[in-house]
């Protein structure tokens, strides 16, 4: 029996950097909003951070991959096809748990590749539509960093001062200065300082697991409360598997699992999907109807495809200075854009950037997540103690161009726990960038020699790296070659919206959730200004 | 014989050559002796007992292990020379690499969680929180340089 529950005007679906962001902003106005969510609320007790094991728990319960993790609110993800594996969190404030909050704009370039390179696709809005949005999200989620970025457009002064960026921070930064490259701190939804109520970071290097503190942006903490204070209804444990529609398909509603795997029904105006690059297209495609025989609307035929990742490359210098340079957040230290804009003597097009990342712990550096794992015998400790707390790394993010044939589709036999198929995904990395890539590492290497690395190691593409997930329910204006319009909302049902990484046209060489949770405040604000008709 | 599901089950034999492998893998150093003699095959056998894929590994370790030939000989792995240990175990890092690497972090992981490792490494045990670390505050100046240059982003 199907447990119908009373209408509401707007569904959200997911609490993660975009849901919450919804949320927040049509609570400030007199709209009904209720967010279903699968996973539940995490105590900031449960935090690997505030357990002794907390480097075994990263690599076990708490690890990025849903795949390793593999608990019963983790859906799995057929990656055989694929040599990047999508990281992600499922719980009240989704991968804002995990991520690591390093928080890099667009330029106003990305919007613009079609006509600045003849590559993809113009975005159908601008840098200056979305800048707005950015300040108020920054403002909600606390950005720490400093005006003055000459890679970057001018703009309003960041709520909080940058974080330190510490001595391997400064010997990176006088190695670029050196150079001639350009470098800027890191912007970083990290508290500087405390921030509406949050404490200050303690630099205790563990970002990437959930912050205990609170002093890390995770919409639970950042947003949550003041949605909720304001009227949203936030319900756990509800696992959406169909979004419903009429038969003009319009929606009606979703329907979901709740904890005891009993089937719900949740009744609404109107629909935004925020569950992210992979599980809002896994959704929608499973939400085949006869209105929309190719699931719910795609009738371009583009929904799942064009999935972006931003491939990575680690590059690790080991210095023999004996920093220990594991104190501070992960990876907000300062960002390199030297190599951005698309350089015609080169054989790419498009550029990337540098996220500075530290060393960690003990079980980190001997098993090798940043340089290799340590050899085992005779010469073991004399190899652990050179790299212990000695390891700088230049990440690299370039620009993942959309091809159609990299997608998510549902597997045919791969489900959850509750029997919803599982997303497959296909993807291949294009020549563009691993000629991007490979530039990128010599770069790397040049500058961490510059830096005084004694010896330096390039991971040609990481595999545990599909945290950007973007692409798969594209924006455009010509409903024949996108998803959803300037403003998220389907081009096939105007009271269904999308608000995740699903709606990026490109995917830019930064990380993407300032741009995730502008445009989706974004679309909240049109829903509260254009569509008095989705209010009770 | 162990099992090699996820429920690795050791003999005490197999927990014998597991204690005299870990002595190889992380071998004594200062004042510790090595990840064997330390009594960590118990935390090894486990924290295998608790995640498949350390599980895994293990149980394939220890039955590889027992099926090399020079392992094989009269006393098993334990009356080999330190020398013929390790050719053996150089055996299974080449035959089974992801097998054997997933040991190693096994290894790793309770080793270097252990407090006396901590305590001859420089490392403050425990939770990270609520202590955290000490850093130097922000400093503007190591701005100047890079401040100077001129705006450079792409005009639209
Ligand atoms: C380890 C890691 C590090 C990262 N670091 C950075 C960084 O430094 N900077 C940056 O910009 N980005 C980073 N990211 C990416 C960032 O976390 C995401 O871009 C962002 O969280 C995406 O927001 P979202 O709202 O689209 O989805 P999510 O935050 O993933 O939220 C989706 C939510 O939907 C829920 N959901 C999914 N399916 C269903 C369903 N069927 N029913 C009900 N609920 C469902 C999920 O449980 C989840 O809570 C990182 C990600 C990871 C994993
Ligand atoms: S480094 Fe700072 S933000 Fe990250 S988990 Fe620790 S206290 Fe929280």
């Amino acid at each position: 029996m199907t447990i119908t529950h009373p209408s509401t005007d707007i569904l959200i679906l997911g609490s993660g950097a975009s849901g919450a962001a919804v949320a927040w902003r049509l609570s400030k106005s007199d709209f009904k909003v209720v967010c279903l969510e699968q996973g539940r609320w995490i105590k900031p007790e449960e935090y690997p951070n505030e357990h002794a094991d907390w480097e075994i728990q990263a690599r076990t319960n708490w690890a990025y991959d849903p795949n390793v993790r593999s608990l019963d609110v983790d859906y799995p993800i057929n990656v055989d096809e694929s040599p990047i594996d999508p990281l992600m969190f499922n719980a009240v404030g989704g991968s804002t748990i995990h991520w690591t909050a390093h928080t890099p704009r667009f330029h106003p370039s990305d919007f613009r590749v079609k006509t600045l390179d003849g590559v993809a696709d113009d975005w159908p809005i601008t840098y200056e539509d979305v800048e707005p949005y950015y300040d108020a999200y920054d403002e909600l989620m606390g950005c720490s960093g400093i005006n003055g970025d000459p890679a970057n457009p001018p703009r309003k002064e960041r709520p909080m001062p940058p974080l330190p960026i510490g001595p391997d921070g400064e010997r990176m930064a006088r190695a670029f200065d050196r150079l001639g490259w350009h470098w800027w701190p890191s912007d970083s939804y990290v508290n500087s300082i405390p921030y509406r109520g949050r404490q200050a970071c303690n630099n205790c290097g563990n970002t990437g697991f959930g912050c205990s503190r609170g002093a890390k942006g995770q919409t639970d903490v950042a947003i949550w409360p003041e949605a909720i204070a304001n009227g949203v209804e936030l319900r756990t444990d509800s696992r959406v598997f169909r979004i419903e529609t009429d038969a003009d398909g319009r929606t009606t509603g979703a329907s979901y699992y709740d904890a005891d795997g009993e089937e719900n029904f949740q009744p609404a105006k109107g629909v935004v999907l925020a569950m992210n690059g992979i599980g809002s297209p896994r959704i929608m495609l499973n939400s085949a109807s006869d209105a929309y025989p190719d699931g719910l609307c795609n009738s371009s035929g583009l929904l799942g495809k064009n999935l972006m990742f931003h491939p990575y490359a680690m590059v690790s210098g080991l210095f023999d200075d004996g920093l220990k340079t594991y104190k501070g957040a992960l990876a907000n230290i300062i960002l390199c854009q030297e190599f951005y804009e698309t350089d015609p003597n080169k054989d790419f097009v498009r550029g990337y950037s540098y996220q500075v990342a530290r060393s960690s712990g003990p079980v980190s550096t001997a098993c090798g997540y940043m340089f290799g794992r340590v050899p085992w015998g005779a010469d073991h400790h004399s190899e652990f103690g050179r790299r212990f707390g000695d390891v700088t790394v230049l990440g690299v993010i370039g620009e993942d161009l959309p091809e159609e044939h990299n997608r998510v589709e549902l597997d045919p036999e791969l489900t959850d726990s509750n029997g919803i198929p599982a997303p497959r995904v296909y993807y291949k990395l294009s020549s563009n960038s691993r000629k991007q890539l490979d530039d990128a590492i010599e770069n790397a290497e040049t500058a961490l020699h510059e830096a005084g690395a004694v010896e330096v190691l390039a991971t040609q593409l990481l595999k545990v790296a599909g945290w950007h997930l973007m692409g798969t329910a594209r924006m455009g204006d010509d409903p024949k070659s996108s998803v959803v319009n300037r403003w998220g909302q389907a081009h096939d049902a105007d009271n269904i919206f999308v608000v995740d990484g699903s709606v990026f046209v490109t995917s830019a060489a930064v990380n993407p959730t300032p741009t995730i949770g502008a445009l989706a405040l974004r679309t909240a604000a049109y829903i509260d200004r254009e569509r008095a008709d989705l209010k009770s | 014989m162990p099992e090699h599901d996820n429920e690795t089950k050791l003999t005490d034999a197999d927990r014998l050559v597991l204690s005299a492998v870990m002595d190889l893998i992380v071998p004594a150093v200062d004042e510790l002796p090595g990840a064997g003699e330390m009594g960590l095959a118990e935390a090894a056998e486990e924290f295998a007992g608790k995640e498949v894929k350390y599980g895994v590994s293990l149980g394939r370790v220890m039955e590889a292990l027992s099926l090399e030939p020079s392992a094989r000989a009269e006393g098993g792995f334990a009356a080999l020379d330190e020398e013929q240990r390790v050719a053996a175990l150089q055996v299974l890092e080449a035959n089974i690499p992801g097998y054997f690497d997933d040991f190693v972090d096994l290894v790793y992981i309770v080793y270097y969680s252990d407090e006396r490792v901590h305590k001859r490494i420089g490392w403050r045990s425990g939770p990270l929180q609520p202590l955290g670390w000490e850093m130097p505050a922000w400093d503007p100046a190591v701005l100047e340089t890079v401040s100077k240059r001129k705006p450079f982003w792409r005009k639209v």
